[in-house]
């Protein structure tokens, strides 16, 4: 008799404690793809909302290794949110056939890819091969650059959450429609700061075309690529070309993403007499920085380097 | 030596039809449990909650299939489609004895492999995975399956024919692999194709905080190059679930921190071998990758050590065969477009082996390469390798030019 109520009790404490953590996670666990796109729905998805992303802030979106651990995440989403336009093409598929996850599967329930909420530039018009180098027939990928961009994909990631989460639905949506309203007034603000600058000042190279949204949006003249097309490294003749284009046209700043090589960025500074602006290839997601801080990191620094370079 | 209890006809038929109606059952509710969040959501935007509700409700019976809300731009309604073409040129200082059925095998130019793969979503259930291989022959169905991508519990499906998930290397293809040629022990044990066969899979990715998964398979025990230490080249059908080859697998897998990896897996492999009435074959292995690629801005440096051990037992007329087999592979990737690579292979052999003969001996072989991508799509590399077997006079060596190109849309890899 004692040992059955001992068991019961042992049993009903097991329970207790093995329901207590389902019960305080009543939250929607949510997957990105990008840090970025994670800060992006911390914002919106605030405490009712966690979040974890696949790649660091320090990895080139395009060749992140598959590793295994990323399963368990994908595994328990409710939600998961990619940047699209083929630019996780290389590694997500593999990941999401292990997640044995229907939610998160293209075309699920919580599957949302955010390319399908912004207007994508160069997107190649008629015949597309790789002669042309490691292009995205979609479109450039690299649109969260441009913080209007991402106000429409916190509205969608809204929207998402609210059919996941319909309790929730209004909170979401007045978090997005926030930060896109503090994101458009940023872009307004540091459009008009560039373009006080004279247009011959704003000369950049940059290392891969990731930064077309940023500079289109600040009003930045892109005259040449560190490489020579995109995926291809750079190569000496084309380095040469380059820089006596670059002292030709006159440059203000060599700009790349922290993942790249900085050696031909260093040199071709250098040799040009102009600062090298090494930009982080993304938020800071796990050190709590917001999509707006990123943004201002990102345009404080080539702000500085131009307006350096202009004395 | 494993059971050999007979397995009665009746009880395959069972299983079968076990499985048949596990996964009729299991695909309705696949849907369900995305959709029992979603329920709520008319109730409360709806004006006309009730009615909404009514049609939800009659949704519900036979849970219809999403379609898919977005699709990759660029994409539509085509499988993604690759061909590769793997070539080299090969010189050996005496006779070869390579045992991979893509390595190159003789003097001169070998085309190792063209290789179309395939691939897609095919429902919101299932995708599609297929590798037809041409060689100056002929075709060859290398893989053609199909992967659930919606079972409850954690569990996936696949079926069709595949590469089996013993060990490391065996379900990859020479595409995605370090060396030239496919290591000794896996030609030896399982066959210059790699183990592979007609058969079902069902895996499990367990609940635990890290990653840890089971895999069990039954394929067909017959193939003189996909299962020569079983049926091989005699097809002696299957009368009973014993006929079968039956693969199981535990994979694991550690980050440790964002720069370093490590995956371990143990395999094993059982079957019938066609050397006297219920005689059994079985395979060990065990499997580990050790990974270092630090999250350095700007650097592509990479390193890693693969290792692969397997032991295998035979049962023949007369007693039990027993030989091993291991292969080490340290690769250095120090530039986005350079890699070099040392491997080194040690597989043992028996007397009175039917299958190797003049396998009687311990056989080494130590082999270097150096590779040089000029794209991601494209691959030019060097080999080197020297050949001993015990049982020889002198070491074989060879060196191998092999050039890849990659067109068309290339599934990713596994890790």
């Amino acid at each position: 008799m004692h040992s059955i109520r001992t068991k019961i009790l042992f049993w009903l404490l097991f329970a207790s404690v093995a329901l207590l953590p389902t019960l305080a996670e009543a939250k929607v666990r949510v997957v990105a793809t990008l840090p970025t796109l994670a800060s992006i729905v911390r914002e919106v998805g605030g405490n009712e909302v966690e979040v974890t992303s696949l790649a660091y802030p320090t990895q080139d979106a395009h060749f992140v290794d598959a590793r295994p651990h990323l399963v368990i995440q994908l595994n328990k989403a409710d939600m998961l949110v990619i940047n699209g336009s083929e630019l996780e093409v290389g590694w997500l598929p593999v990941l999401l056939t292990g997640a044995r996850n229907s939610r998160i599967q293209p075309g699920g329930q919580g599957y949302l890819d955010a390319s399908t909420l912004v207007t994508l530039k160069e997107i190649p018009h008629g015949r597309v091969d790789r002669s042309q180098g490691d292009i995205h027939p979609g479109g450039n990928p690299h649109y969260l650059t441009d913080p209007r961009n991402g106000g429409k994909v916190a509205i969608g990631i809204a929207k998402k959450l609210g059919a996941i989460d319909p309790a929730n639905r209004g909170d979401y949506l007045k978090r997005a429609k926030a930060l896109e309203a503090h994101a458009v007034s940023l872009a307004d603000r540091e459009r008009k700061r560039f373009l006080a600058i004279p247009a011959v000042r704003r000369h950049v190279v940059t290392y891969h075309q990731s930064l077309l949204y940023f500079l289109d949006w600040l009003g930045l003249e892109e005259i040449g690529t560190i490489e020579p097309k995109p995926g291809i490294p750079p190569d000496p003749p084309h380095v040469a070309r380059l820089l006596s284009h670059m002292r030709k046209v006159h440059t203000d700043a060599v700009l790349q993403e922290a993942y790249y090589s900085s050696r031909i960025g260093k040199l071709l500074a250098e040799k040009a007499g102009v600062p090298l602006v090494v930009l982080p290839g993304g938020a800071d997601f796990e050190k709590g920085q917001s999509y707006q801080e990123y943004l201002e990191t990102l345009t404080s620094k080539v702000y500085a380097a131009i307006s350096e370079s202009e004395r | 030596m494993p059971s050999t209890r007979p397995v009665s006809p009746l009880r395959v038929l069972r299983l079968l039809a076990l499985l048949a109606l596990f996964t009729a059952t299991a695909l309705p509710a696949l849907a369900q449990p995305a959709e029992a969040r979603e329920q709520a959501a008319p109730s409360e935007s709806d004006p006309d909650s009730e009615e909404a509700r009514e049609i939800w409700e009659a949704l519900q019976e036979p849970a219809a299939a999403q379609p898919p809300t977005a699709t990759p731009p660029g994409h539509g309604m085509n499988p993604d489609i690759s061909v590769i073409l793997d070539v080299a040129a090969a010189g050996f200082s005496g006779t070869p004895d390579q045992r991979g059925g893509h390595d190159p095998s003789k003097n001169g130019f070998n085309l190792q492999q063209l290789e179309l793969s395939i691939g897609s979503v095919v429902d919101p259930y299932w995708r599609f995975d297929g590798n037809l291989v041409f060689s100056q022959f002929g075709v060859e169905v290398e893989e053609a399956y199909a992967t659930s991508t919606s079972l409850p519990a954690n569990l996936q499906l696949r079926a069709g024919q595949f590469l089996t998930r013993f060990g490391r290397l065996n379900a990859t293809h020479p595409h995605s692999w370090e060396f030239v040629d496919q290591p000794l022990v896996l030609g030896k044990f399982f066959g210059g194709e790699g183990n592979r066969g007609l058969g079902a899979e069902l895996s499990w990715l367990s609940p635990l905080p890290w990653y840890l998964e089971l895999i069990g398979s039954a394929s067909e025990a017959q193939g003189a190059s996909t299962a020569r230490s079983f049926f091989g080249s005699d097809d002696l059908g299957v009368k009973s679930l014993a006929d079968l080859q039956l693969t199981g697998a535990v994979k694991q897998f550690f980050p440790f921190g964002p720069d370093w990896s490590l995956a371990w897996g143990m395999s094993g492999a059982f079957g019938p071998n066609p050397t006297g009435r219920s005689n059994r074959s079985e395979i060990y292995g065990t499997d580990l990758y050790l990974k270092y690629r630090p999250l350095r801005d700007g650097d592509w440096t990479t390193v890693s050590l693969t290792s692969e051990a397997m032991s295998r037992r035979r049962q023949v007329p007369g007693g039990i065969l027993t030989d091993e087999g291991l292969y080490t592979t340290l690769f250095w990737r120090f530039d986005q477009r350079w890699a070099v690579a040392a491997r080194h292979e040690a597989v043992t052999g028996v007397a009175d082996d039917t299958l190797d003969p003049e396998w009687t001996g311990l056989r080494q072989r130590t082999s270097a390469n150096l590779t040089y991508w000029p794209t991601e799509f494209s691959r030019i590399r060097l080999q080197a390798s020297a050949d001993a077997p015990a049982w020889k006079a002198a070491p074989v060596y060879g060196v191998f030019l092999a050039f890849e190109t990659v067109i068309g849309a290339h599934g990713p890899h596994h890790f």
